[in-house]
């Protein structure tokens, strides 16, 4: 008998938590996402009722039917601890990085912007996205450029006029790095950022293109 | 209780008073810094700290279950979408040449996209070149 909907766990091809419809075009579902999706919708109703519920999931399905993702494994974990300690240190980092910009804006002398690469230490795509994102939140620079190959970070920073002021940037993206990758990530890229911050000059990037 | 209650009104005003303050001071951050990369910077990060203290300040003063879930996810939006914006804005500034160079002090991302465009010269297979997506 073929079945209408396949669970994943059911069928190991699957990724976790997902469904399966038979047919042409193999559709996925991802069942977290579209939890996610109605849960948004229900809170822009803003009233918790069965009819929102059941129109949120049915709008959910029908996006994800008409606009698939690819098929991939985002290799996303939740650590709530971890999600804690990230979420204390960006509050604190925005408000010393409000306090930090708005003393430069009005500092009335020149300062000295420059652009610095930043190598990390993870290659995940998803802990590349969520770091920048992390970086760009907080004080010492706003991201310019990254790339994916050899997962550098390339920021702006505002005011470097001293060495230590860039070695503070880069050292606060390495740290946002650890947290970011200590909420979300896995256990071996948890093991990756326990390491040392790769040296300054990362080296073997001029052969790795000869 | 009523004590309680008054002093959550005035502190949500009071937040949203120093939310809408920070606001005012990355607009004229924006206003006097020289150059686009400098004005992100004034754009993006003092807007986002000002939102969230505006939105903490409107919270204490709904003080609705799901009121606040809502104001947490224009927060959470926030937070995601402000530096995606923020990053293309600053990336397309770099690449059109919109940022002096002679002013940066300096810069690793010049010699790197310099050395990408001297590099697709026909060689023997597929070269792992550096990406530019």
């Amino acid at each position: 008998m073929k079945r209408f909907v396949t669970l994943s766990y059911r069928d190991p091809d699957l990724p976790p938590f997902s469904c399966a419809f038979p047919g042409r075009r193999g559709r996925v579902l991802d069942l977290p996402l579209i939890a996610w999706l109605t849960l948004i919708w229900v809170l822009l109703w803003s009233t918790l009722t069965w009819a929102n519920v059941v129109t949120g999931v049915v709008v959910a399905v029908a996006v994800c039917l008409a606009f698939p993702l690819p098929k991939v494994d985002l290799g996303l974990r939740l650590h709530p601890w971890g999600i804690l300690v990230l979420a204390g240190y960006l509050l604190y980092d925005m408000y010393t990085s409000g306090v930090q910009v708005t003393r430069q804006i009005f500092a009335g002398r020149p300062h000295r912007p420059a652009v610095i690469g930043v190598p990390l230490r993870c290659r995940s795509d998803l802990m590349l996205a969520a770091t920048a994102v992390a970086v760009s939140n907080v004080p010492g620079g706003s991201v310019i450029e990254v790339r994916r190959a050899t997962g550098t970070l390339f920021l702006h920073v505002l005011d470097a006029d001293r060495p230590e002021a860039l070695e503070a940037a880069r050292r606060s993206v390495w740290r946002l790095e650890a947290l970011t990758v200590r909420a979300f990530g896995t256990r071996d890229e948890i093991d990756r950022v326990s390491a040392p911050p790769p040296p300054t000059e990362p080296p073997g990037e001029g052969e790795a293109r000869s | 209780m009523n004590v309680l209650l008054q002093i959550m009104d005035t502190a949500g005003a009071a937040l949203v008073f120093v939310g809408a303050v920070i606001c005012l001071l990355g607009a004229i951050g924006m206003l006097r810094l020289p150059d686009v990369l400098s004005r992100s910077h004034a754009a993006t990060k003092p807007q986002t700290l000002g939102l969230l203290l505006v939105l903490a300040g409107v919270a204490l003063r709904l003080r609705g279950g799901m009121d606040l879930a809502t104001l947490a996810l224009i927060g959470f939006f926030q937070l995601l979408t402000s530096p995606v914006a923020s990053h293309l804005v600053a990336r397309s500034a770099y690449r059109t040449g919109q940022v002096g160079h002679s002013e940066l002090l300096f810069d690793d991302l010049d010699e790197q996209l310099t050395v990408a465009e001297e590099e697709p010269e026909p060689g023997p297979g597929p070269k792992p070149g550096p990406e530019r997506d």
